[in-house]
């Protein structure tokens, strides 16, 4: 009997050490202050190079503030989705959350990420040295709910070689016609297997803009979709009709490309490519040829330039910590600290502090200053920024590529395309 | 099976308690033995079983607490989603080819070793490397790379003067290149196989060779016959697996082109972790619970067809 209870006591104490261990346990909850120090946790996704250009900002910052301590955790892009929506399910989630534009209207619609207004206001987080333009996306009814780690624009990415060989001239204000005749001239001159016009998957963000240039946007502020059927018709016959003359890459080739991480631009596949702007900076390393940054076409008829500026992604602050002090202070020095951001070198996308833009330019590679350059001539062309996409929006984009897909191999005509893509993104967004 | 008749013996009703005493007694220290796999079997699969069931009559975001909808993740599942159909087209499609080709080519493999004398242990551990890689993120770039446009296998076609093939943009042929994918992971049936033929008496085929019965004729007669039992086991198996089958298709495909590859586990770990939706994503959890079940009924029922065991004297 007695070694019975022997027994009993050894099991019950073992999974008691176990469940001790794991994550989340009651070792690993927040909300702690060790001595005089509160512990603020930090999570962003990014790549290696991100991480430690991220991990010695933050010893700087512990430096500069020695009563708080930073837990970093970071990891790649998909994952750390499925990581913050478990933690948030598991109401865990870290002090400072590194944002995607396509995400935030989620959490703020389940009040996850905390309005940062007070502390703006009250000099916290210190955006007096910040354009309106590089904010616009994060505020959404009045409130502030993120700031912007860095800022981009969608823009066309060109291989600068090509471009010289073929005497190609495109300045902004150029037209599709425009485009299309110097990508044919492309396609035509270097034959088989190179192309001039790469969409690279990037449809959906490349409708976004043409929708703009008639001051259509893809959704409302309510959440339903904000264009007529007609412009996206206009655009999938206008796409359509390119690849189906070789001025751009078939849709197969585009998917490989993409898929294996390689750039069509960088291999002299193509001489010019849809992209967020600061794509240039992963490309130029891809490239023997210097690739350029320059703004899209505009569209006949258009009314506007249709340009935006927008956060690459933001910082946001859990709404259910009581350490929102220490996470903003966080949130200031990654924005304002000019040494800080000498180590972040802008990686995250152009810094939206004008001080800390005007510092880094002489400092920056040369791709990264193209990115600064190009953003100044967007800011004068910028139109009022996009609403935020709904929650759905990830449904809505798979949606909105199956059609496209289908319509470029010839299953739908345009027409047909649009008219299932809006029949099942109104089912989505309810 | 027939149970072994043993004397009856008559106890008193006092003996009769203590003889369940002393069981209750055995088994608690039994159930104390095996309490931390208890633990676990109850902490991390019945209950979140239970949960999952319970999830799939709501819509849940992981973001915001479940609201009950009733029935109605399951309603659209089977009247609204025609992405559904499509995945279980595409999970049917793939298990009726890819399960028999594996199975076939497993166990030719298994005649091949079994026939061989010196150093087929060492052979056969190579051949089942592949099962062992075949899932790996590894292999799906090997893949990627083998049946990419300039890939070696269209480089050989253009070589050969045939036309090149886009494998990951024609439905037939990204589905082929999968087939081709799960039936080079023979390994484990190959092994379960190879194992039934040396179970095989070989007076067997010495009787037949004497009464004149050739080398076919002895495997449909002989072979087949005394195989059923694992053919039948290596049957139920791989069809399950292959209506679970998720990381060569996302790994290797994504589900394109056009959801032409859009397997069942495939089309669920988007609606989970792409769409975040929970609910809807347990309801199509518990469906393919129910369709594998399903299956694996029909094969056990008909089983009595056409697997022999040795017990039916020889039938």
């Amino acid at each position: 009997m007695k070694k019975r209870w022997g027994i009993l006591f050894t099991v019950t104490s073992l999974s008691i050490i176990i469940a001790g261990c794991t994550p989340g346990g009651p070792a690993g909850g927040s909300g702690d202050t060790e001595g005089d120090q509160t512990v603020i946790r930090v999570s962003w996704w990014g790549s290696d190079e991100r991480h430690n250009m991220t991990t010695e900002a933050i010893a700087l910052f512990e430096e500069k503030n020695p009563d708080i301590r930073v837990e970093p955790e970071y990891t790649g892009f998909d994952s750390y989705w499925e990581r913050l929506t478990t933690q948030a399910a598991g109401s865990n989630l870290p002090e400072v959350v590194q944002m995607d534009t396509s995400k935030l209207e989620q959490y703020i619609s389940s009040d996850l990420v905390l309005d940062l207004n007070s502390l703006i206001e009250d000099g916290t987080i210190n955006l007096e040295d910040v354009d309106d333009v590089y904010q616009e996306m994060n505020i959404k009814d009045g409130g502030t709910f993120a700031i912007s780690s860095g800022a981009n624009a969608f823009s066309t990415l060109y291989n600068e070689a090509l471009f010289e060989k073929y005497d190609l001239k495109l300045e902004p204000g150029y037209t599709y016609d425009d485009l299309y005749e110097a990508m044919d001239k492309v396609s035509q001159g270097e034959g088989d297997g190179a192309w001039g016009f790469d969409f690279v998957k990037a449809e959906y963000e490349a409708f976004t803009h043409f929708a703009r240039q008639f001051d259509q946007h893809f959704y409302n502020e309510d959440g339903t979709l904000g264009f007529e059927n007609e412009t996206l018709v206009n655009f999938l016959e206008m796409e359509k009709n390119m690849i189906d003359n070789g001025v751009s890459t078939p849709h197969d080739v585009t998917v490989e490309i993409n898929d294996s991480g390689e750039s069509m631009i960088a291999n002299r596949e193509a001489a010019m490519a849809v992209g967020a702007s600061n794509g240039v900076i992963g490309i130029q390393p891809m490239s023997e040829d210097p690739i350029g940054v320059n703004v899209l076409p505009v569209a006949e008829g258009a009314t506007s330039p249709g340009d935006w500026i927008r956060p690459s992604m933001s910082w946001s602050i859990s709404a259910n910590s009581d350490k929102q002090e220490a996470a903003a202070k966080f949130v200031d020095f990654m924005t304002n600290d000019i040494e800080g951001n000498e180590i972040l070198m802008a990686e995250r996308g152009v810094p939206i502090s004008s001080k800390v833009r005007e510092h880094l330019l002489d400092q920056v590679d040369e791709s990264v200053a193209k990115t600064f350059e190009f953003l100044e001539v967007v800011g004068e062309r910028a139109g009022e920024s996009e609403p935020l996409p709904p929650p759905g929006e990830a449904e809505v984009r798979a949606s909105f590529n199956r059609v496209l897909e289908a319509v470029k191999y010839g299953d739908m005509t345009p027409e047909e395309g649009v008219e299932t893509f809006r029949s099942e993104a109104e089912q989505i967004l309810g | 099976m027939e149970t072994v008749k043993s004397t009856e013996v008559t106890l008193t009703p006092e003996e009769k308690k203590r003889v369940r005493k002393k069981s209750w007694k055995e088994s608690f220290t039994a159930y104390l033995v095996i309490s931390p796999w208890l633990l676990g079997f109850f902490g991390l699969v019945i209950g979140p079983m239970i949960y999952s069931f319970y999830l799939s009559f709501t819509n849940y975001n992981m973001l915001t607490a479940p609201v009950w909808t009733g029935l109605s993740n399951y309603v659209k599942l089977f009247t609204n989603d025609p992405r559904f159909i499509q995945a279980l087209k595409a999970t049917f499609t793939f298990v009726v080819i890819a399960v028999p080709l594996k199975l076939a080519f497993s166990l030719f493999l298994a005649l091949i070793f079994n026939a061989g004398k010196k150093g087929s242990g060492l052979f056969t551990t190579i051949y089942y490397i592949p099962s062992i890689i075949g899932g790996s993120v590894a292999i799906a770039v090997v893949w990627r790379q083998l049946f990419g446009r300039n890939g070696a296998v269209n480089s050989m076609l253009d070589s050969l003067g045939l036309s090149t093939i886009s494998f990951f943009g024609e439905p037939n042929a990204a589905m082929s290149i999968l087939v081709l994918l799960v039936v080079w992971q023979f390994g484990a049936p190959m092994i379960i196989f190879l194992a039934g033929l040396r179970q095989i008496p070989k007076d067997l085929y010495e009787a037949a060779s004497v009464d004149g019965a050739g080398r076919i004729k002895q495997f449909f007669k002989i072979t087949i016959p005394m195989l059923t039992p694992i053919i039948f086991f290596n049957l139920i198996m791989e069809m399950i697996g292959g209506f679970m089958t998720f990381t060569q298709a996302f790994l290797v495909t994504g589900g394109g082109p056009r959801d032409a590859t859009l397997f069942y586990a495939v089309y669920l770990y988007e609606v989970a972790f792409e769409f975040l939706n929970m609910g809807y994503a347990s309801a199509m959890a518990w469906v393919l619970l129910v369709i594998i079940g399903f299956f694996t009924l029909i094969i056990f029922k008909t089983s009595s067809l056409w697997v022999h065991y040795d017990s039916d004297g020889g039938k």
